[in-house]
């Protein structure tokens, strides 16, 4: 495919098949008082913002909260541009209107090079991409919290909302005084006059409703004084006390339990079953089929008086599989057709620049390498879980999910009701790192509840059907080559990876009326290696889309997440095979990229880069862009028994401005963790179907013994807000593999690092 | 059969194999303790028997009948929190926030015998597993609160 259509593939994603373009302009994100729920006493003045008798704010709440704290990030958007205090916003979970949706995630799809489209300055073809897209996006509506996009694409229209609210209520007060409303002030939400006048926006608010202000501007960011302050989280104390509500602690009078069991060999499907032993059991109120929707696994699922009974019953149902009719799934054979595809197929070009081949045929030598990547599982702490009630036609649903639209959506068709009869409840989720952007768990707590007699029925997956029934990160296997010239230059990139796309298999199970026949190129299988700020002359990057029937998914950074692994290595080995210097080595090719030099420099020099170790220890580095927000790390590393031991980690990051410095350095630290998890530990096996790992037991998570010290240093910066939840995990695994090269002189080319 | 939990006693008729973990969260509506793996591999659960951190999902309630059952429910009130709640808090530890019940509760039973532990003790006692990573502010707040409580 040529490079003109790649812009086609970016807009395929979110669908340049949606009819009728009656595109709603930006602006018109502020929504309507309706969009927002009609509560007793309270004043809606927009879409986004409700004043209450007493004054306080109540917001409407699109985003989920899986611990990345965008609650507490939005609220302060909102805190700002009123001027109210942080504490006397109250969160309403938003409703299924358009404003809601997620823009920022989807115009993130493009597979443009940041080098070329960061900034004000921008290509036109990026432009007009960027432009096409968001208008898609809007008119989609797809409310989704995951793309580390949440704070960028409420920054604009967020703010506006609030800030409009308060010109609004400033007019109020101005029209009821008879005073110019450039002589009022507002200090924690009371508006106050020199005579002495003054009054809360509770007392404003009905008069704020008539008004239609104009020509509203966002405050300068010299006069902020939420923005940018380090803000404890609201939602701390109830995470500290027991009463924070996640999906499982959902307790409704005379609920019911359920436990799962989905077909075991991956792809395949129920036969038959037996379940007269199973109703036997005590405490069993019922044993119901389900059937694949939404991407959904087969199986069956028992309801009892509790959890536990329902999960001994359910070992107690015999039932038949049957493997798919492809074959069984194996993760060996896979690896090695996807060695054989990198061989036999040449892909699609993502990037190309000077002339590859050229350079590579006159070279003095050229280094090659081949990496790869396993699958991995999410394994959110939370169990998958989902409770649903069917009574007197309606459908309420409770569920921890990064898509509530898409899984009401989904749970209305499977219940064959229409969307307004559903009703869907966003909880707390207990991590989601993109497994809760799929809806398998609400279509089936759906189908339990339409056969529950009315009464509200919790699903709640074991540890081991979470495990073994996930969507995966897909398993890549990259080739990589380098020209050297004569003078020992390294002259040019070539990288080619081999690997299932996610996206057209995420949109197919939940958005299937955007899915079409043909996969488009997906942005997010090349991610990390397309888009590198490094000055090679000569590159070229492309990727072979496969389909190897293993169920996957976006899982926290997605591509990035092995890319940057494959790209940071093989780098580091250049600069050793060129016998420099990683670092001056990088920074030497960076000179058309000073953002990325800035925070690569910041890290080594807060992490003493060059500075001696104690023995046995060594520095790694990294530097990964994604999501727009560059990241470096030096990880300090010794061997301990054949595995690392990770002491240290100096992350720098430049995010764009910081809203909640906070919250940022609680997602870099967390990235790191979750990082050096996949990095040390992380492997999905299948075999004759069936995933091998399906516990902590077998599939292990850093503890508190084997984590390392993580420190966070923030770029300062005026550009508008990147993301924060996924940067920092790319880098980790190449720092930490870079680290061990040093200690052992062994470039290990393969995920998890075994020494 | 008879529990006490949280100081009070209660008359349940449950399974007496019936992990504690399903009594509390299903029986008892106790949902502040977490199911993790059902397997004793992740301290979600983790509550104490007579101050000893115990994992829930895998003890049968009637191991603890005559037993004293504290959950986080029962670890501060609003009025007096625990000092690792008021560290919790200053240290910003929880993210997604479900381990975080059993990690206090582990917590409060390495403070109860160890009121000034080190970074080992801390390392040996505290297995909880966490997939948000918040391990170092763990740490940090076990340290501030047993400073607090000296």
């Amino acid at each position: 495919m040529k490079r003109r259509n790649l812009i086609l593939s970016g807009l395929g994603l979110t669908g340049a098949l949606v009819v009728g373009w009656g595109f709603m302009p930006p602006r018109s994100r502020m929504g309507q008082p309706d969009n927002m729920l009609l509560t007793e006493g309270d004043v809606a003045l927009n879409g986004w913002i409700k004043i209450a008798k007493d004054g306080s704010v109540v917001m409407a709440m699109h985003r989920s909260d899986m611990g990345q704290g965008i609650h507490n990030a939005l609220a302060m958007l909102v805190a700002e541009e009123l001027d109210v205090p942080l504490k006397s916003i109250r969160l309403e979970q938003a409703g299924h209107d358009a404003i809601y949706g997620n823009v920022a995630m989807f115009v993130g799809t493009l597979p443009f090079h940041p080098l070329k489209s960061e900034g004000t300055d921008k290509p036109l073809m990026v432009k007009t991409g960027e432009w096409m897209v968001s208008k898609v996006a809007r008119e989609l509506g797809v409310n989704a919290t995951g793309g580390s996009s949440s704070v960028k694409d409420a920054w604009e229209n967020l703010r506006m909302a609030a800030a409009t609210a308060k010109a609004s209520l400033l007019l109020s007060a101005a029209d009821q005084w008879k005073l110019p409303v450039k002589e009022l002030r507002v200090t924690d939400g009371l508006v106050t006059h020199a005579s002495g006048k003054s009054a809360n926006y509770g007392e404003l608010a009905k008069g704020a409703a008539a008004q239609t202000p104009a020509n509203v501007v966002l405050k300068d960011r010299k006069d902020w004084r939420v923005i940018g302050q380090a803000t404890p989280r609201a939602d701390v104390p109830a995470k500290t006390n027991g009463t924070a509500v996640f999906g499982m602690d959902i307790r409704l009078p005379n609920m019911l339990f359920a436990s799962i069991v989905q077909v075991p060999q991956m792809g395949g499907s129920l036969s038959s079953i037996e379940v007269q032993d199973a109703m036997a059991m005590p405490g069993v109120v019922k044993c119901v089929q389900l059937s694949s929707a939404a991407g959904s696994a087969p199986g069956y699922a028992v309801i009892a008086k509790s959890t536990w009974h329902a999960q001994q019953a359910a070992q107690k149902v015999k039932a038949q599989w049957v493997q798919r009719k492809e074959g069984a799934i194996d993760t060996k054979r896979i690896e090695s057709e996807l060695q054989d595809k990198l061989k036999t197929e040449s892909g699609f070009t993502f990037y190309e620049l000077g002339d590859v081949a050229k350079a590579e045929a006159g070279a003095a030598r050229v280094i090659q390498a081949q990496y790869k990547a396993p699958y991995l599982a999410h394994a959110t702490m939370e169990p998958m879980n989902c409770t649903a009630q069917f009574k007197d036609g309606q459908l309420e649903i409770w569920a921890p999910t990064q898509v509530p639209g898409l899984a009401r959506a989904a749970a209305a068709k499977v219940a064959d009701l229409s969307k307004d009869k559903v009703k869907l409840n966003v909880t707390l989720l207990g991590g989601g790192f993109g497994r809760r952007l799929e809806v398998d768990v609400v279509v089936q707590a759906t189908q339990l509840a339409m056969a529950a007699n009315g009464a509200p029925v919790q699903l709640v997956w074991s540890r081991e059907q979470d495990m073994t029934h996930d969507y995966y990160r897909p398993m890549h296997v990259a080739q990589l080559s380098a020209a050297v010239n004569g003078q020992g230059q390294v002259e040019s990139l070539q990288i080619k990876s081999a690997g299932d796309a996610i996206s057209p298999r995420w949109m197919s199970r939940v958005l299937p009326a955007l899915s079409g026949p043909i996969d488009a190129p997906d942005k997010t299988t090349a991610e990390g290696l397309f888009d590198l700020p490094y000055g090679f002359a000569h590159q070229r990057m492309a990727h072979v889309s496969t389909k190897m029937g293993v169920p996957i998914g976006f899982w926290r950074s997605v591509g990035h997440s092995h890319n940057a692994f494959f790209s940071e290595s093989f780098i580091d080995e250049l600069a050793f095979e060129s016998k420099q210097d990683p670092l001056a080595f990088r920074l030497a090719l960076l000179k058309n990229a000073p953002r990325y030099a800035a925070v690569l420099k910041l890290a080594t020099e807060k992490a003493k880069w060059g500075s001696a170790l104690p023995a046995g220890h060594a520095h790694g580095v990294a530097l990964h862009e994604s999501f727009g927000s560059i990241v470096a790390q030096v990880a300090e590393v010794s061997m301990q028994g054949g595995m690392p031991r990770v002491h240290r980690v100096v992350c720098a990051i430049d995010c764009g401005t910081v809203v909640n410095p906070g919250t940022v350095a609680q997602q870099v630290e967390s990235s790191v963790i979750f990082a050096l998890t996949a990095a040390l530990y992380g492997q999905i096996d299948i075999q004759e179907g069936v995933v091998q790992q399906n516990n902590f037991t077998n599939y292990p998570l850093v503890s508190m013994a084997q984590s390392p010290v993580v420190e966070t240093w923030i770029v300062p910066s005026n550009s508008a807000p990147e993301g924060v939840g996924e940067p920092a995990v790319p880098p980790l695994a190449p720092a930490v593999a870079n680290a061990m090269y040093k200690l052992t002189g062994k470039r290990l080319r393969s995920l998890p690092l075994v020494a | 059969m008879n529990l006490t939990v949280n100081g009070n006693n209660v008359t349940l008729e449950v399974d007496p194999q019936m992990p504690l973990l399903w009594v509390l969260r299903d029986s008892m509506n106790l949902t502040g303790t977490k199911f993790g793996c059902g397997v004793a591999a992740c301290g979600a659960c983790t509550v104490h028997k007579d101050g000893q951190p115990v994992r829930s999902c895998v003890t049968p309630v009637s191991s603890v009948a005559g037993a004293n059952i504290n959950t986080i429910e029962s670890l501060g009130t609003s009025e007096k929190p625990h000092p690792l709640q008021l560290a919790w808090i200053a240290e910003q530890v929880p993210q997604c926030g479900y381990c975080q019940s059993g990690m206090l509760m582990a917590a409060a039973a390495l403070l109860a015998r160890k009121p000034k532990p080190t970074d080992a003790d801390i390392d040996e006692a505290m297995t909880n597993l966490c997939r948000c990573g918040t391990y170092q502010r763990v740490r940090a707040a076990i340290h501030r609160a047993a400073g607090a409580q000296a």
